[in-house]
């Protein structure tokens, strides 16, 4: 999912005509003052990361002047969430809360479901998960006509809503229904909304996701990678974003696994499908070896598909291996993964020589596919050659993790050792 | 030299060295692996007997006939698969 920060799930809020705090966000300390003097009154600083509990992480702060707002700015802007700095700030006005709700859009993927659902609770605030169940209200959108107001008047008045308060609601709701479709979310979350003492409701937290498959729909976004990405985006996750971007022929995808690109112990990592790539990676703990990247190569991509990615992995600085792990049956024809890494390491060995590179191949034209393999590499492959610790295993280790593993240790041991003498 | 572009790749043939590359197999990998784009034409590989269109559509990008060109051939073929954004990475890295 393409995940907004909070401040930009508002700006996108605002924009679809939701009631939103008047605020902005600010990089630096002077901003914050800046845009606290805009507003004019009470502000709340609010660190911005994709990460919850930021309350408890002691990076939202109220305060009452622009000085006030520029040092918790100051001292928020230091710190790091859950492995995530805080590059930005939102600086908005203080609201006169009366009381806090919860509301949120999610996709209910339940088999007789298959649509948007509505979830809400009057315990908004912190801790939502600590509502018990029976006060988190819960309804099905018929994903074609959206929620309708009177849908949402009933779910209300389900929900405790006093009755003068219900057409407010239900409005409100609706409107919030709207601006899910409208953005293509996969999720949309408000917690808390609040109602401000004079009775207004105003959205005081968003957190918006959008379907990545819908990005495409929305240059507005200005979404440079629609991907679910751990950490801000690399230069690597840039490059496995253009492989896959416009070509979808077959899964091309490429990810930067956080390695610092000095320390020794990674391997340039190439699974070929989602359980490969859980196997391979017990392959790899197994021995205390870590992946600089994920990858993985399925769906029966095109030849020059899997060349963009293997040799991407296999272009990290500083690896101590690449691991073609194709564990467990593929059905997509294999010669198309041969073909793909002959070339990239024919061009690839010559600046890396003696890189261990273990390929496992295995599934439909395997046969053919080693012969690619063993023929293509056999110059590389010699006891001198460039290609001296590749080793070809097929379907006799497909399932055998532990081996290949320590085929991978033994050969990044001897790598590395050997670079060290070399004073490399 | 025979230049064929597909949707992402371009193949780059050195056709002199051609006539006299006895096996020819460009064309067969292109025949297995993929649809068989490329035909021997004179003794060359050829896909005159295609729109760039059809080449645009039909091609695999399978990469066979360079492989199968360099190892049984007279290595004349070569693909380039440009990569956006990797001449960046590896030059700030001092790799290029």
């Amino acid at each position: 999912m393409a995940k907004f920060l909070e401040y930009q799930g508002k700006e996108w809020l605002a924009k679809a005509g939701i009631p939103v705090p008047k605020g902005r966000s600010a990089s630096s300390p002077e901003e914050a003052q800046q845009a606290a003097e805009w507003i004019g009154k009470s502000v709340a600083v609010k660190g911005q990361v994709q990460a919850g509990g930021r309350g408890k992480a002691g990076i939202v702060k109220l305060v009452e002047t622009p000085s006030e707002a520029s040092a918790a700015a100051a001292e928020i802007l230091v710190k790091t969430v859950k492995g995530l700095p805080v590059r930005q700030v939102l600086i908005e006005e203080k609201l006169a809360i009366k009381k806090e709700y919860y509301c949120s859009f999610v996709i209910n993927n339940a088999r007789d479901a298959r649509c948007p659902m509505l979830m809400f609770s009057s315990e908004g605030g912190m801790d939502i998960e600590s509502v018990p169940e029976e006060l988190i209200f819960k309804m099905n959108i018929d994903p074609i006509f959206g929620l309708q107001i009177y849908d949402a008047i009933d779910f209300c008045v389900r929900a405790g809503i006093p009755n003068k308060e219900l057409s407010k609601f239900a409005s409100f709701l609706t409107k919030l229904s709207q601006v899910y479709k409208k953005y293509d979310c996969q999720t949309l979350e408000i917690n808390p909304f609040v109602m401000t003492e004079d009775g207004s409701l105003i959205c005081a937290d968003c957190k918006m996701e959008i379907d990545n498959s819908s990005v495409g729909r929305h240059p507005e976004f200005g979404i440079k990678i629609a991907r679910d990405l751990p950490g801000e985006v690399t230069e690597l996750d840039m490059i496995g974003w253009s492989i896959e971007e416009t070509d979808a022929r077959g899964t091309g995808f490429l990810m930067n696994m956080g390695y610092d690109e000095v320390s020794p112990g990674y391997i340039g990592y190439h699974p070929i499908g989602g359980g490969s790539a859980m196997m391979g990676l017990d392959a790899l703990n197994q021995v205390g070896l870590k992946p600089a990247n994920y990858a993985d190569t399925s769906g029966n991509p095109v030849g020059s598909k899997i060349y963009r990615v293997a040799k991407s992995v296999l272009s990290q600085p500083n690896i101590d291996g690449y691991l073609l792990g194709g564990f467990m049956m593929a059905n997509q024809e294999q010669w198309h993964h041969a073909n793909a890494i002959v070339k990239v390491l024919w061009e690839e060995l010559p600046k890396k020589p003696g890189l261990p590179c273990v390929l496992l191949l295995c599934g439909n034209r395997e046969d053919e596919s080693m012969e690619i393999l063993r023929k293509g590499l056999a110059e590389l492959m010699t006891s001198d050659g460039i290609g001296k610790r590749i080793e070809i295993y097929g379907k006799e280790h497909v399932t055998d993790t532990k081996f290949i593993g320590q085929r991978l240790l033994a050969l990044a041991k001897e790598y590395r050792a050997e670079k060290d003498a070399q004073g490399k | 030299m025979l230049e064929i572009k597909e949707k992402s790749i371009t193949i780059g043939i050195d056709t002199n060295k051609c006539d006299t590359c006895e096996t020819k197999a460009c064309a067969a990998a292109c025949k297995k692996y993929a649809r068989g784009l490329l035909q021997i034409v004179d003794g060359k590989p050829s896909v005159e007997h295609l729109s760039a269109e059809e080449v645009l559509r039909l091609g695999t990008e399978c990469l066979a006939c360079e492989i199968a060109c360099k190892f049984e051939g007279n290595k004349a073929l070569t693909i380039n698969i440009p990569i956006a954004g990797l001449d960046v990475y590896l030059t700030k890295r001092g790799l290029q």
